[in-house]
C-alpha cells in the first residue's frame, strides 16, 4: 500500500507533475549554504537565503540545510532557516530525520514549534491580508463593484489588475471604471468562487450537486478564460491534497510576484519628485491610472554637511514639515536652510495595501482628516526618506523584505513607528545575522568580515535602536558584536556612554545591580575565548591562568599601551580603522612593525605562545570592563 | 543592494529623534488644542499623521510619563468642567421632582427622568467616541509607554476618569448624599415601576445607561462582579422588585381567584424576562426571575393551590389550562412540585375512596343472599348476584374513568411530568389496594371475565386493545398479584371449560400482555391451562379413533369428550366444589358412583390414557362436566294428538347420574333424597343444587318432587315427570353458579385462607432461598429482602414473615446465632 503510494508519487515527481519537497540541488550557492549551516555561519546563511537559494533543497547526501544546522547544533541558524520557510514537517521522512538528528533538545523543541502550518508558506500572512479585504468594511478601500444578477462584490482594482491580465487591460483602458457587470449567463456562485480565488481565498467548497454543480463549474471555466487566469479552473478541479497545496503555493508565489511587478510598474514608476515646498500643490484625481487612493510623501534627506548643526540639535518635530501647514498653532519645524531646495517624492499608493500597517489602518478608520474622502488624493507625509519608504512599500505590497544593511536601522525605525511587527522582526533578523560578529574559522575571513561590518554598521545606533524599538535580540547582537571587537571599543567615549545608558535603562525600571549590556558582553567574551581554548583542547589552561591573573592586572594599571604582535595585528582591524582620537588619548603609538616571531599580549607583554596570549588578553579585557564600571560609578 | 554593501558608509540614522531633548510645551499646546477640537466634534480637519507624530516623538524622547499625565489631567478637567455641571443640573432637577413626589404627576416625573437619562447617555457616548480618537492618536503612547510602565491604557484610564469625576460625584450634599449613579439608579427604578404599572417608557436611554454601568468597574480592578451595574444598580433593583412583588402578591391573592393569579404570575415572569432582554442586562434575568418566583410563587403556591377555586376546583372542572399554569409555576420553584403533587394526590385519594365506598355500598344493599341458594329460576337471588357483579363492573369503570381523567390532565396540563406520573400511580395503587376495600383484585378479574364473555363481542381489534389496555393499567396498580392470579385462574378455568370465551385469540393476547407486565412466572400456569385445553382436544380425538377401531359401531355407546387438567395448574378446589371442602367425607367417598354404562366408558378411557402416560393418576371431576341425554317421554295426549316426545337434555354430569337412576325404575316409583344420595354418592351440596334445577325450575321440571315445596329436604321424594313437555327439542338444564360472579362472603373467606396458605409457602421458600445464599443474615435485613423479593407478587405483612421465620426455626431450617439473637444462620 505505502510502497504503491510512494511509487505513484515518484512517478508524479519524475513526470514533473508533483514537485519534490526537497529537490536535489547541486548548485554552487546551495553548496555554500550547506557549508555555512555546518559551520553555523549566520551571515552567509542570511546572504544565501536573500540570494534566493532554495532552503528546502538537499545535497548529494540527502542533507537539507535544516538537518545540517540542527545536526551541528546551531540554534540561531536553524531558527533563521525556519523563519525563512524551511520545512520541518512531522510525519515525513525528512522531517522526522531532522528531529531525530537534532543535537540537543533546545533545537528539537524549536523544530517542533515550527509545525508545518507555520512554515510551509511564508506568504500566508500576505495572502490572508488580501483575502481579508473581501470582508473588511472599515476603512473603505474598495473602488470597484462587480455586479451580477443577485449580488454585488465590492472589490479593489489593484487586486483585480494585479491578479488578472484581463482586468489589468480593462482598467488600463478605462481607469475610471467603477463597476463591472457579469455576463448574465454565468451564475453568481461562479463569480463568488472566482473572486475568492483572485483574493487568494480558499476555493474548495461544496458546490451543491449534479446539475447545479455543473452550471457553476461551467461558469467558473468561462470566468477562468475571461480573466485569463487558467489556474483558477484547474484549482477548483484539483482533488489530491498535495497537488492542491502545491498549486496554491505556486499560485501564491506567482500572485506575490505580480503584486511586486505591479508595485514597480505602477507605484514606483509613477512617483512624483517635487520640491518639498511645492509638494502640497500636487493634485491627483481619484480616477488615476494606477487606482491610487492616497499619496505618500517622503522627503529626501538633506546633505549632512549642509545643516548639521541646525537640524540635529533641538529639533523636536521631524525636521521638515511639508503638509498643509499649521493647524491650530502646531509649530512648524524649522525650515531647512539648505541652498538647494529640498525635494520630496510622492508615491501614489493604495489604502488597501497600506492598512497592513496598523498605523495606517487606524488612521484610515479614524474620524480624522486622512480618512475623509476628498476630490484630490490626500497627501500623507512619512518620517523617513524615500528609499526607506520604498522598502516599506515593497514589504506591504509583496511581502518582500530585501533590506540592505545600510538602511536596516532606518527601516527598523519606520516599521516600529508604523506598527509593522513582521517587518520589524525581519529587519532585526537581518541586522543581527548580516552584521554577525562571532568568530569564524580562518583569520583572514574574520578580518575581512570585521572590516566590512565596521564600514556599514554603527553598532551604537543599532543597540540604541534595539532599545527604543524594543527588539531585545538587537541588544544581544550588539553585545556579541562588541565582545568580539572589545579591544577597539572599550576605551571610546561612545562605549562608556552606552554602558551608562544601559545602566540607566535598568535603573529606571527597578533597582538592580547589574548592567545588562556589560553582563552580555562578559558572556560573549568568555564564549569568544573559551571557543579558542576548546578548539585546542586546552580548557584547563583557563583555570590555570585565572589564578595568575594578578600580575596581568597590575600590568594594566595606569596607562594602556596598545602594542600588537604580528599575530594580533592580523586578528584585529588594521590601524586605519582606529579613530585617531583614540590613539591620541592613549598617547603612545607603538609601531606595528615589530618582530614577527614574538607573541605579545594586548598590554604588550610577551606571551609564551598563542594560547597564553589569548588567556591574558581575556583577563585584560575583563579588567578593563571593571575599571570602566568603576569610573562610571556603577556597581556590577 | 547586498552587492553594494559596504560601499558607502551608513549615515547616522535619524539624529533628530535621538538623544536630544524635546520641548514638551509647544507640542502639548498643539495636542491639547486638538483634543479640545475632538471633544467638540471638530476632528474632521485634524491631521492624524501630525498628531500621531507629536505623541510618537514625545514618547521616543522619554516624555511618555509627562504626556500621559497631561492627557489624564486634560480629560479630568474637561469632564469636571464641561460634562459634570451639565449632568448634575439635570440630576438635581430630576431629584426635585422626586421630592415633590406627591404633587408631581407621573408624567412630569417621567419627563425629567428621561431628560437625565438622555443627557447621561449622550455624554457617555460622546466621551467614548472622543476617547477612541484620542487613543488612536496616542497609540504609540499606549503600545510603548503604557505597556512598559504597566500603566492603564489611555482608553481605560479615561473611562475610569468618567466614572470617578462624573458618575461618582455627589449630587446632593450631606451624609447620605447621592452621587450621579444613585440618581440614575433611582430614575431607572422609577421608570421600571412605571412600566410595571402599565405606562410606556423610553427603553432606549435606560438601556444605554445600563450599558454604561456594565462597562465600568467599581474600582480599577477587573472582573464581572465589580461592574458598577452589579455593585450599584442590581441590588437596588432586586430589592425594589422584591418589595413590589410582595405587595402585589398579597393584593392579587386577595382579589382574584387561583386561575387569574396564576395567569398573572406567569405574565409577570415573562415581563421581567423581556425587560432584562430589552431594557436592562441579560445577566439580571436569573436573579429577577428568582425574585418574582419567590414572591409570587414560592411563598404563595401552597395558598393558591388550597384556595377554594384552587387545584381541587380545577381538576373537578377539567380546567386544563389553569392546571397547566399551576404546574408550570410550581415547577419553576420546586423541581419536585411537592405542593401540586400533594394536592392532586389528596384529590385522587378522595375520589378513589368515594368509588370504593360506592362499590361496597352497592354490594351490601340488600345484604348478600345465602350462597348457592337459587338457580336461574330464583329471580331475587339472581338479581342479587347480578347486582353484586354490576357493582364490581361499575367500580372498575369508575376507576378507569378516574384514571382517564387524570391521565388527560397529566398529559395536557402537567407536560407528562415523570414525578407527577409516579405520584398518580402511587395514589391509585393506594386506594385500589386499600385495606378497607379488599375486593379490588377480584373486581378486576371479573371485569376481564365479563369482557371476555360478552364485552368484546362485535368489537374491532382496536377497541379490544383498548379494553385490554385498561385491564392491564389497573393490574399495574394491584399489589396482591397472587390474589389476582387466583381469581383470574378461577375465572379463566370456567371460561375455558365451559367454552364461554368469545375469542381464544383475545384470551391469549391478554396472557401475553400480562406476561410483559408481570413476568413469566405469573403467566406460566395460565399458559399451561391453555396447553391442557389443546392437549385434551387431541386426546379426545385420539380416543374416539381408538374406540372406532375397537369394533363395530355401537349405537348405545356413550360418546366421551373430556379435558385432562394438570392438578397443580388448575384451581381444582374451586371446581370440585364441596368435594374437597370436607376432608372427612373425601376419605370415604371417591367421587360419585357412575352408572354402569358410564363407568364402562370411564374405565375404557382410563385404560387408554394410562397406556399413553403410565404412572399418572386420573381423578374425575363430575361437577364440571355436562352430558347430552336423549330422553323419550311416554305418549301423552296433546292438542296435536297422542304422541311420544323426544327431548335432548343438556344437563350436568351429576344431573345425568341422577336421571339415569330413574331409567331403572318402574313408572311412578319414586326415590327419596337419601336414596339418591346413597346410590350416587354425589356430594350433598351438589346434589341439592342439581335436584333443585331438575325439580323446581318450571321449564326443566323433569322430576317431580313430593311435597311440592321450594326447599329440598332429605325426606323429599322424587319421581320421573312423565308428563314433561318443552317447547324445544333441545333443553338445557341450568345449574346455579354456572357463571362467574362475585364471591360471597364464605367463598371469600375460603379464598383468603387459601391465599394466606399459599403466601406462607411463598414466604418460607423465599426466606430459605435468601438464607441459602447468605448463610447468615440479620433479622431486619432478612425481612426487608424478603419483602423486596416478593414485591412483584404481593405485599407480605411483617407479622406474617415473622411467623414464617418462627416456623422455619421450628423446622430447623434456620437457627439463631448463639452470639447474636438478631442473626440467623442457615442449617444445611
Amino acid at each position: 500500500m505505502i510502497s504503491q503510494l510512494l511509487s505513484t508519487e515518484n512517478e508524479d515527481v519524475s513526470a514533473g507533475k508533483l514537485r519534490d519537497d526537497n529537490p536535489l540541488d547541486e548548485s554552487e550557492s546551495f553548496h555554500e549554504l550547506c557549508e555555512a549551516c555546518r559551520r553555523g555561519d549566520l551571515k552567509i546563511c542570511q546572504e544565501k537565503i536573500l540570494e534566493g537559494v532554495n532552503i528546502n533543497g538537499r545535497d548529494s547526501y540527502d542533507y537539507t540545510p535544516l538537518i545540517l544546522a540542527s545536526l551541528c547544533g546551531h540554534y540561531e541558524v536553524a531558527h533563521l532557516l525556519l523563519e525563512s520557510g524551511a520545512i520541518c514537517e512531522r510525519d515525513t521522512h525528512q522531517g522526522e530525520r531532522c528531529l531525530h538528528n537534532a543535537l540537543n533538545d533546545r533545537i528539537r523543541n524549536l523544530l517542533r514549534s515550527y509545525h508545518f502550518s507555520k512554515s510551509t508558506d511564508p506568504l500566508q500572512p500576505f495572502a490572508a491580508h488580501v483575502t481579508s479585504l473581501l470582508s473588511r468594511d472599515t476603512p473603505r478601500t474598495s473602488d470597484i463593484t462587480l455586479v451580477c444578477t443577485d449580488c454585488t462584490f465590492r472589490l479593489h482594482k489593484l487586486v483585480l489588475a494585479a491578479r488578472s491580465p484581463y482586468f489589468a487591460e480593462t482598467f488600463a483602458a478605462a481607469p475610471e471604471t467603477v463597476s463591472w457587470r457579469l455576463p448574465n449567463t454565468i451564475p453568481s456562485r461562479s463569480l463568488e468562487i472566482a473572486v475568492r480565488y483572485l483574493y487568494f481565498g480558499d476555493v474548495a467548497a461544496d458546490l451543491g450537486d449534479g446539475e447545479e454543480e455543473q452550471k457553476i463549474l461551467t461558469g467558473v471555466e468561462k470566468l477562468s478564460q475571461l480573466f485569463q487566469t487558467e489556474s483558477l479552473f484547474e484549482s477548483i478541479m484539483e482533488r489530491d491534497l498535495r497537488f492542491v497545496r502545491q498549486r496554491r503555493t505556486d499560485d501564491l508565489a506567482l500572485g506575490r510576484q505580480r503584486f511586486e511587478v505591479w508595485l514597480n510598474d505602477s507605484v514606483l514608476a509613477n512617483k512624483v519628485e517635487v520640491e518639498t515646498s511645492r509638494a502640497k500643490d500636487v493634485r491627483w484625481g481619484r480616477n488615476n491610472k494606477v487606482f491610487a487612493d492616497v499619496l505618500l510623501q517622503a522627503d529626501e534627506l538633506v546633505e549632512e554637511e549642509d545643516n548639521d548643526l541646525e537640524s540635529y540639535s533641538g529639533t523636536t518635530t521631524p525636521r521638515i514639515r511639508n503638509t498643509e501647514g499649521s493647524l491650530n498653532g502646531i509649530p512648524v519645524g524649522p525650515v531647512s536652510p539648505s541652498k538647494r531646495p529640498r525635494r520630496s517624492i510622492l508615491y501614489p499608493v493604495h489604502k488597501a495595501m497600506l492598512i497592513r500597517a496598523e498605523y495606517f489602518l487606524i488612521m484610515f478608520s479614524s474620524g480624522f482628516k486622512e480618512a475623509q474622502e476628498t476630490e484630490h488624493l490626500q497627501i500623507i507625509s512619512v518620517d523617513f526618506p524615500p528609499d526607506v519608504l520604498e522598502i516599506v512599500l515593497a514589504f506591504l505590497y509583496s511581502e518582500k523584505a530585501d533590506i540592505p544593511l545600510s538602511l536596516a536601522v532606518d527601516v527598523l525605525w519606520a516599521a516600529d513607528q508604523l506598527f509593522i511587527d513582521k517587518l520589524k522582526n525581519k529587519t532585526a533578523v537581518i541586522i543581527s545575522t548580516l552584521g554577525s560578529g562571532d568568530a569564524v574559522t580562518g583569520k583572514a575571513e574574520k578580518r575581512r568580515r570585521a572590516d566590512e561590518d565596521d564600514g556599514v554598521i554603527d553598532i551604537y545606533e543599532v543597540i540604541r535602536a534595539g532599545w527604543d524599538t524594543r527588539v531585545p535580540q538587537l541588544e544581544e547582537f550588539g553585545a556579541r558584536y562588541l565582545a568580539y571587537r572589545l579591544e577597539r571599543h572599550i576605551d571610546t567615549e561612545e562605549f562608556a556612554e552606552m554602558v551608562q545608558d544601559s545602566a540607566a535603562r535598568i535603573q529606571s525600571r527597578q533597582e538592580t545591580d547589574t548592567v545588562e549590556l556589560i553582563d552580555d558582553i562578559r558572556f560573549y567574551l568568555s564564549e569568544r575565548f573559551r571557543l579558542r581554548f576548546e578548539e585546542a583542547g586546552l580548557e584547563e589552561m583557563m583555570d590555570d591562568l585565572e589564578g595568575s591573573a594578578g600580575d596581568a592586572q597590575d600590568a594594566t594599571e595606569g596607562q594602556f599601551q596598545e602594542e600588537r604582535g604580528i599575530d594580533s595585528a592580523e586578528r584585529y582591524a588594521p590601524s586605519d580603522a582606529i579613530p585617531p582620537t583614540r590613539v591620541a588619548a592613549n598617547g603612545v603609538i607603538k609601531s606595528d612593525a615589530l618582530d614577527g616571531t614574538v607573541i605579545r599580549t594586548l598590554d604588550g607583554k610577551i606571551a609564551g605562545d598563542e594560547f597564553s596570549q589569548e588567556a591574558m588578553d581575556y583577563r585584560i579585557l575583563l579588567t578593563k570592563l571593571d575599571q570602566l564600571l568603576e569610573k562610571l560609578e556603577l556597581d556590577a | 543592494m547586498i552587492a553594494s554593501r559596504g560601499a558607502r558608509k551608513i549615515k547616522p540614522p535619524r539624529k533628530n529623534i535621538q538623544g536630544d531633548d524635546v520641548d514638551l510645551e509647544p507640542t502639548w499646546v498643539t495636542l491639547s488644542d486638538s483634543f479640545r477640537e475632538i471633544h467638540t466634534q471638530n476632528a474632521s480637519q485634524l491631521s492624524y499623521e501630525q498628531l500621531y507624530r507629536h505623541a510618537y516623538v514625545l514618547v521616543l524622547k522619554r516624555k511618555g510619563d509627562q504626556l500621559y499625565k497631561r492627557v489624564i489631567d486634560f480629560e479630568h478637567d474637561w469632564l469636571s468642567e464641561d460634562i459634570r455641571p451639565r449632568l448634575h443640573t439635570l440630576a438635581s432637577s430630576a431629584l426635585l421632582s422626586f421630592e415633590e413626589y406627591d404633587t408631581k404627576t407621573v408624567n412630569e416625573r417621567r419627563v425629567s427622568g428621561e431628560l437625565l437619562l438622555k443627557g447621561a447617555t449622550k455624554a457617555w457616548d460622546n466621551h467614548q467616541t472622543c476617547i477612541n480618537m484620542l487613543a488612536d492618536v496616542l497609540m504609540y503612547l499606549d503600545r510603548v509607554y503604557c505597556r512598559e510602565q504597566r500603566r492603564t491604557p489611555i482608553f481605560e484610564a479615561c473611562m475610569e476618569l468618567f466614572r470617578d469625576t462624573v458618575l461618582k460625584w455627589l449630587v446632593t450634599k450631606g451624609e447620605d448624599g447621592m452621587d450621579l449613579l444613585d440618581v440614575l439608579s433611582t430614575i431607572i427604578l422609577d421608570q421600571v415601576r412605571m412600566e410595571r404599572d402599565g405606562d410606556t417608557i423610553n427603553k432606549h436611554f435606560i438601556r444605554s445607561c445600563v450599558h454604561m454601568m456594565e462597562s465600568l468597574n467599581e474600582s480599577n480592578t477587573d472582573g464581572q462582579e465589580t461592574r458598577l451595574y452589579v455593585t450599584r444598580f442590581q441590588p437596588r433593583f432586586l430589592k425594589a422588585s422584591t418589595e413590589f412583588y410582595r405587595e402585589e402578591s398579597e393584593r392579587l391573592i386577595r382579589e382574584n381567584d387561583a386561575g387569574t393569579y396564576c395567569r398573572w404570575a406567569s405574565r409577570r415572569i415573562r415581563e421581567e424576562e423581556d425587560r432584562c432582554r430589552s431594557t436592562l442586562s441579560e445577566s439580571t434575568t436569573d436573579k429577577i426571575r428568582r425574585v418574582v418566583e419567590d414572591e409570587l410563587i414560592r411563598n404563595k403556591i401552597a395558598e393558591v393551590i388550597a384556595m377554594p377555586n384552587g387545584v381541587k376546583f380545577m381538576s373537578d372542572n377539567n380546567r386544563i389550562e389553569e392546571l397547566s399554569l399551576v404546574y408550570n409555576l410550581n415547577a419553576r420553584v420546586d423541581s419536585k412540585k411537592t405542593e401540586l403533587i400533594t394536592a392532586i394526590q389528596k384529590r385522587v385519594a378522595q375520589m378513589g375512596d368515594e368509588i370504593n365506598r360506592a362499590a361496597l355500598a352497592a354490594s351490601h344493599t340488600p345484604p348478600a343472599p345465602a350462597p348457592g341458594y337459587s338457580d336461574g329460576s330464583t329471580k331475587s337471588g339472581e338479581r342479587v348476584v347480578n347486582q353484586h357483579t354490576a357493582a364490581a363492573m361499575k367500580w372498575v369503570e369508575d376507576v378507569l374513568q378516574l384514571k382517564d381523567k387524570f391521565d388527560t390532565i397529566w398529559r395536557l396540563s402537567f407536560a407528562s411530568d415523570q414525578a407527577l406520573q409516579a405520584a398518580l400511580s402511587k395514589v391509585f395503587s393506594e386506594f385500589i389496594n386499600a385495606a378497607t376495600f379488599p375486593r379490588g383484585t377480584e373486581y378486576i378479574s371479573l371485569f376481564i371475565d365479563d369482557n371476555m364473555k360478552k364485552g368484546i363481542k362485535g368489537k374491532t381489534e382496536h377497541e379490544v386493545d383498548l379494553v385490554l389496555d385498561k385491564a392491564i393499567t389497573l393490574l399495574r396498580y394491584v399489589q396482591d398479584k397472587d390474589m389476582f392470579e387466583k381469581y383470574y385462574k378461577k375465572h379463566l378455568s370456567r371460561r375455558l371449560l365451559m367454552n364461554k370465551s368469545v375469542s381464544n385469540d383475545v384470551e391469549k393476547q391478554m396472557i401475553s400482555r400480562m406476561k410483559i407486565e408481570l413476568g413469566n412466572n405469573f403467566t406460566s400456569k395460565l399458559e399451561s391451562m391453555f396447553k391442557d385445553m389443546t392437549v385434551s382436544e387431541e386426546l379426545s380425538n385420539g380416543y374416539r379413533a381408538y374406540v372406532d377401531k375397537l369394533g363395530d359401531y355401537d349405537p348405545a355407546r356413550v360418546d366421551l369428550s373430556m379435558h385432562v387438567l394438570t392438578a397443580t395448574v388448575w384451581p381444582l378446589d374451586h371446581m370440585s366444589g364441596a368435594l374437597d371442602r370436607d376432608p372427612n367425607k373425601q376419605d370415604k367417598a371417591q367421587g360419585p358412583i357412575f352408572p354402569p354404562e358410564i363407568e364402562r366408558v370411564k374405565k375404557g378411557f382410563e385404560k387408554f390414557y394410562l397406556n399413553r402416560h403410565s404412572g399418572r393418576v386420573l381423578s374425575w371431576l363430575g361437577g364440571m362436566g355436562t352430558a347430552d341425554i336423549r330422553a323419550v317421554f311416554p305418549k301423552v295426549p296433546t292438542k296435536d294428538g297422542l304422541r311420544e316426545r323426544k327431548h335432548e337434555l343438556n344437563v350436568s354430569t351429576y344431573a345425568m347420574i341422577i336421571l339415569l337412576l330413574f331409567n331403572d325404575l318402574s313408572e311412578n316409583e319414586a326415590l327419596t333424597y337419601e336414596e339418591i344420595e346413597a346410590r350416587t354418592n354425589i356430594p350433598p351440596h351438589e346434589l341439592t343444587r342439581n335436584l333443585q334445577s331438575l325439580s323446581l325450575a318450571t321449564k326443566t321440571r323433569i322430576l317431580l318432587k313430593e311435597p311440592m315445596t321450594r326447599d329440598i329436604k332429605p325426606t323429599d321424594r322424587f319421581k320421573f315427570n312423565e308428563g314433561f313437555s318443552g317447547k324445544f327439542i333441545r333443553i338445557k338444564v341450568g345449574v346455579v353458579s354456572a357463571g362467574n360472579r362475585v364471591e360471597n362472603d364464605k367463598e371469600r373467606q375460603d379464598t383468603d385462607d387459601s391465599v394466606r396458605q399459599m403466601r406462607a409457602h411463598y414466604i418460607e421458600a423465599t426466606i430459605v432461598r435468601i438464607m441459602k445464599q447468605r448463610k447468615t443474615c440479620a433479622h431486619l435485613q432478612l425481612i426487608s429482602e424478603t419483602i423486596s423479593q416478593l414485591a412483584s407478587h404481593f405485599k407480605p405483612e411483617v407479622t406474617m414473615i415473622k411467623k414464617r421465620i418462627e416456623s422455619l426455626l421450628d423446622k430447623e431450617y434456620l437457627a439463631r446465632m448463639p452470639e447474636d439473637d438478631s442473626m440467623y444462620k442457615y442449617i444445611t
